[in-house]
């Protein structure tokens, strides 16, 4: 069992008031007024709400500044994105031109800074693979954030489910709790992990890119195999649900044993033929850290990104995002943590309390 | 060099694992707290008194913060008979409801009958003043001096003076530290002979054996000396004045060597004050002899802590020095020791003390005295200058700023980038170009970005003192070459310092070589740098006209507009948009909304809904007959979209129009 990296010190809601840097460009999302947006006023229940509209925009205004919603808003999100989620595919279609991003893992103030590395939302389209919580503190600004995104612009910003969206997960690496320390009860924690649930495994961009967090699984031949599961459930510990969220690539050809107790490891030859039988150009993937914020693998057929910079604030990794264009060209952009307001600039404590 | 593993494990495959939250199992968490009705005064006294016994400390906490509200209830003769000895005999709590119920107790006094019956409040603080927790002793202290300030004089100079005196011989070494605190604030009000005794008194504690009583006199030592000069005038400063005989003989035996660092570490906040004390003197009447001479056993105090075995004890001397040179800058002969004492801060062996001392490089250069030009890199206390001759403060430090660009430590430059700038309107124009200029293009190409991005954000002070001229010779390739900096912030810093810079060079400059820079960044790979030049250009085009904007920008907006990427067609569009409100309104009628408005056909949606947000603004400075013959057609068009979000904006910024045109007739 590894250590968890979130400690006693770690910052509670009162003090999370201020976003990290007034650079232009920023990452709060285009407001508006005055016109129910035609995706919540026909969505599912039929409710035709300005009010939902209303109180999406002054979410995501606080969320932009880094202050959590109450638990009531949070209930009320959950179940907006419900209805939202229930509606997408287990191989749910994107249309390029999209920007694919990888783990966040509640490092919020990174999450603002890719906006402004790769434009905020709803002007530039996301497509985020998974892991929004745990390790980071601010899991709970982090996941609330980009599920408002979802609901608010469901065209636009698309969300998979990674290993980490999971209850028992959560309760390891900090998620639980975070929600704990920030609510006062599990009761959120409770509201997220039920959504979890919901979240689509895998989206396929423009019939060519087939995304995912972990990778393939050897009792998953063709997409229409993922389309099959039954996905509104807990991770489980095995089997191609499972395998989708938590298997690498591996150097080594066919499967193998993963070292991290689910999932396999897949070869280039798994890779290759899966794409070649499932007419795909790249498996694009993030579940791994990696150094560079991106790494292809298996001749190309893989790509991984990871969108975490300096991981757990102490790994020094760049993060990188990948912007496919409406060509499907793709361009990485890699970024380093933003910059923390009232973080020491001084290595040692600076000598103002002792004895 | 990692010290977790980034890894993850697998699902856990027993059990759940026992979460360490405070409900037992996620799964059946509590309700959530309904909120607390409203509830009359009177049922708040008694839940206050109900909780100050409770159980839980949490809840005698909270109780115990809301004294003032219980006694009000209570009123003066119950809070007197009954609350305060309850408190009284209550002082063996835990901490945290101790410091809440110390910090409570300076809040009663009209609740126990205003300043005559104050006294009573004393009973529970002398109590909660020798408690060991630290933190508790200082909020008794504050409410103690808060009660003290409202009793009656004879009230004052009898049973709390006894107080007072009682805690300062108190076997424990807490009371005597509370002691040290009260004792320098009572001195005012105490009549002549208390005042001489009180004086004993503290002398004692500044001598005690326990290094935390020193410490806490050693803290209050400067506003006793304040407040003894405040009573007994200069008369306290003459050859057998309280100062010269007792006090000051407390400074030195406190700054000594001997002393523990944290007593030693108040020496700077004593000997500012004792600077103040005299600078407050020579506004009025020159100095006498006597004084001077207290000015010159202070002197070495202060030049001890610069070389001070304590790093400590030197960072509170480096990060307060601005203190030190405002105190003593009016003093004769002072500055002559204290700049060099600077100057030796500033090449302190541990970088946090050459840090904190760069941070007050202009607020030391700013001093009005003048000194002896610099002794050339010998030891401050290396000898005298020969030559004799005088500068100012400034004109001496300005020369250690190329030192301290080569300083090992990146925080140490990136202070000084921070601050470099600032000495040159001290220093005037010729001397910044000889002597500030050539460091500052050093740190313009600093390694550590963070020099550069500090420096960069800080040059305006320096352009508007050096005059163009050298501006575009010397400084202007060091920006160029930034403008391409690999880290985007430092392009964004540049970015904004361009409109100021285009000003200063003018049109013709400008153009020749900036233009193509300015144009480069609407392409930048980061979506803020886009952005930011986005808001550049229309500055531009609101600075140097129309025509300009016309020749120089949009010819560029329009190859962009090409762009394989919708990000850069959105950034042509935006740039469009931005300069199109600040040029003359014909031109954005003619030239610049056909541009925009074909951009309505761009084959992504994000294009598309943009050119909806963008026409709200672009359209009331268009006119209602464009906007009826040329807009609304449009954003017609687009509130038929097969893209829900473009349907919305089209669908905002119409009705949006239509209301304002509406109005506007
Ligand atoms: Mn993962």
């Amino acid at each position: 069992m590894m250590e968890d990296s979130v400690d006693a010190t770690s910052t509670s809601v009162s003090s999370i008031g201020s976003s990290s840097d007034d650079s232009s460009g920023g990452a709060s999302p285009q407001m508006g007024g005055g016109v129910i947006p035609p995706s919540i006023a026909t969505a599912g229940n039929g409710m035709p709400s300005e009010k939902t509209y209303h109180d999406l925009e002054a979410w995501l205004m606080k969320l932009s500044n880094g202050i959590p919603l109450a638990e009531t808003e949070v209930k009320s999100l959950c179940d907006l994105a419900r209805e939202t989620l229930l509606n997408e595919s287990n191989v749910q279609p994107v249309p390029a031109p999209v920007t694919v991003c990888g783990d966040i893992h509640g490092q919020w103030h990174d999450l603002m800074e890719l906006f402004r590395i790769g434009g905020s939302a709803p002007d530039t389209n996301y497509l985020f693979m998974g892991d929004y919580v745990d390790r980071g503190y601010y899991s709970v600004e982090t996941v609330t954030m980009l599920v408002c995104l979802k609901v608010r612009y469901p065209d636009r910003v698309f969300v998979l489910r990674g290993n980490h969206e999971s209850r028992q997960i959560t309760q390891v690496y900090g998620f639980y709790d975070e929600c704990v320390r920030k609510y006062g009860s599990a009761n959120v924690w409770k509201m997220f992990t039920d959504l979890f649930d919901y979240f689509p495994l895998t989206a396929l961009v423009e019939h060519s890119i087939f995304c995912l967090h972990g990778g393939l699984s050897p009792s998953i031949d063709t997409l229409d195999h993922v389309r099959q599961l039954d996905r509104v459930q807990e991770v489980p510990h095995e089997g191609p649900m499972c395998d989708l969220l938590w298997s690498d690539p591996d150097d080594r050809n066919g499967w193998g044993i993963s070292p991290r107790g689910a999932g396999f490891t897949f070869g280039v030859d798994i890779s290759q033929q899966f794409n070649e039988r499932n007419g795909l150009g790249l498996v694009s993937r993030a579940h791994q850290l990696v150094m560079d914020g991106y790494n292809w693998s298996h001749e190309k057929s893989v790509v991984t990104i990871f969108s975490a910079p300096n991981y757990c604030y102490r790994c020094g990794n760049q993060a990188a995002i990948m912007e496919v264009d409406e060509n499907l060209q793709k361009t990485f952009l890699q970024f380093d943590p933003a910059p923390r307001r009232g973080e020491p600039h001084i290595g040692r404590k600076t000598p103002e309390y002792f004895l | 060099m990692m010290e977790i593993d980034p890894v993850d494990d697998g699902p856990i495959q027993k059990d759940v694992p026992t979460p360490t939250g405070p409900s037992a199992s996620p799964f059946n968490s509590p309700a959530p707290q309904q909120p607390v009705a409203p509830i009359s005064k009177e049922d708040e006294a008694r839940q206050v008194i109900e909780m100050l016994r409770a159980e839980d400390v949490s809840e005698r906490v909270s109780a115990a913060r809301r004294l003032e509200a219980a006694a009000a209830v209570l009123g003066e003769q119950r809070t007197r008979s009954e609350l305060l000895p309850f408190l009284t005999d209550a002082a063996d709590d835990e901490d945290e409801v101790l410091l809440a119920v110390a910090s409570s107790l300076g809040l009663l006094i009209p609740h126990v009958g205003g300043s005559l019956h104050a006294h009573c409040l004393l009973l529970p603080l002398e109590i909660l003043l020798t408690v060991e927790e630290a933190a508790v002793r200082e909020a008794a202290c504050k409410s103690t001096e808060i009660v003290a300030q409202s009793l009656p004089q004879a009230t004052f100079q009898g049973e709390y003076a006894e107080m007072v005196s009682r805690l300062s011989s108190k076997e424990w070494f807490t009371a005597r530290c509370s002691a040290a605190v009260l004792l320098s604030t009572a001195y005012p009000s105490f009549n002549t002979q208390q005042q001489n005794q009180l004086l004993t008194n503290f002398s004692k504690l500044c001598r005690d054996d326990t290094p935390m009583v020193r410490r806490v006199a050693a803290q209050n030592l400067g506003k006793m000396v304040k407040n003894v000069v405040t009573v007994m005038g200069r008369t306290s400063l003459t050859p057998t004045g309280k100062v010269t005989t007792l006090l000051l003989p407390l400074y030195e035996e406190l700054a000594s060597n001997d002393q523990p660092d944290s007593v030693r570490l108040h020496t700077t906040d004593n000997c500012v004050i004792f600077g103040q004390i005299m600078s407050d003197i020579v506004k009025d009447a020159p100095l006498e002899h006597d004084e001077l001479a207290l000015i010159s056993r202070v002197m070495p105090l202060i030049m001890a802590t610069i070389d001070d075995r304590s790093w400590r004890v030197r960072w509170t001397a480096a990060a307060k020095f601005n203190d030190v040179i405002s105190a003593y800058d009016m003093l004769p002969g002072t500055m002559e020791s204290l700049v060099p004492a600077f100057e030796k801060l500033l090449q302190d062996p541990e970088a946090e003390v050459r840090t904190a001392a760069t941070f007050n490089l202009a607020h030391v250069a700013n001093c009005k005295a003048r000194v002896l030009v610099s002794n050339n890199g010998r030891p401050p206390d290396g000898g005298m200058d020969s030559s004799g001759h005088r500068t100012s403060v400034a004109e001496r430090l300005v020369k250690r700023v190329t030192s301290l660009t080569e300083d090992d430590s990146d925080h140490v430059r990136a202070a000084l980038a921070m601050v470099a700038t600032e000495l040159a309107p001290i220093l005037g124009k010729e001397s910044t170009i000889t002597h500030l200029v050539p460091p500052v293009l050093l740190l313009l190409r600093d390694a550590a970005s963070e020099v550069r991005l500090n420096l960069i954000s800080s040059l305006s002070a320096l352009n508007e003192v050096i005059g163009v001229d050298l501006l575009s010779q010397s400084l202007l390739p060091a920006i160029l070459d930034l403008a391409q900096d690999g880290k985007w912030r430092i392009r964004l810093a540049i970015i904004r310092q361009i409109p100021l810079l285009a000003k200063q060079l003018g049109k013709d400059f400008f153009t020749e070589k900036l233009i193509s820079l300015c144009v480069g960044w609407l392409g930048d790979d980061i979506a803020s740098i886009r952005l930011a030049a986005a808001t550049n250009v229309k500055e531009l085009a609101a600075l140097f006209g129309t025509g300009w904007a016309m020749e120089n920008l949009i010819p560029a907006v329009l190859e962009i507009r090409e762009n394989k990427s919708y990000l850069r067609r959105l950034t042509a569009l935006q740039a469009c948009s931005m300069i199109s409100l600040v040029v003359d309104d014909d031109t954005t009628r003619s030239e610049l909304l056909p541009i925009i408005l074909e951009m309505a056909a761009d084959g992504v949606p994000n294009i598309r809904f943009n050119v909806a947000k963008e026409l709200q603004l672009l359209a009331p400075k268009c006119g209602l007959s464009v906007f009826e013959s040329q807009i609304a057609p449009v954003l017609s068009l687009l509130s038929e979209d097969a893209d829900r979000d473009v349907r919305f904006f089209a669908d905002k910024t119409s009705q949006a129009l239509k209301k304002e045109f509406a109005m506007s007739e």
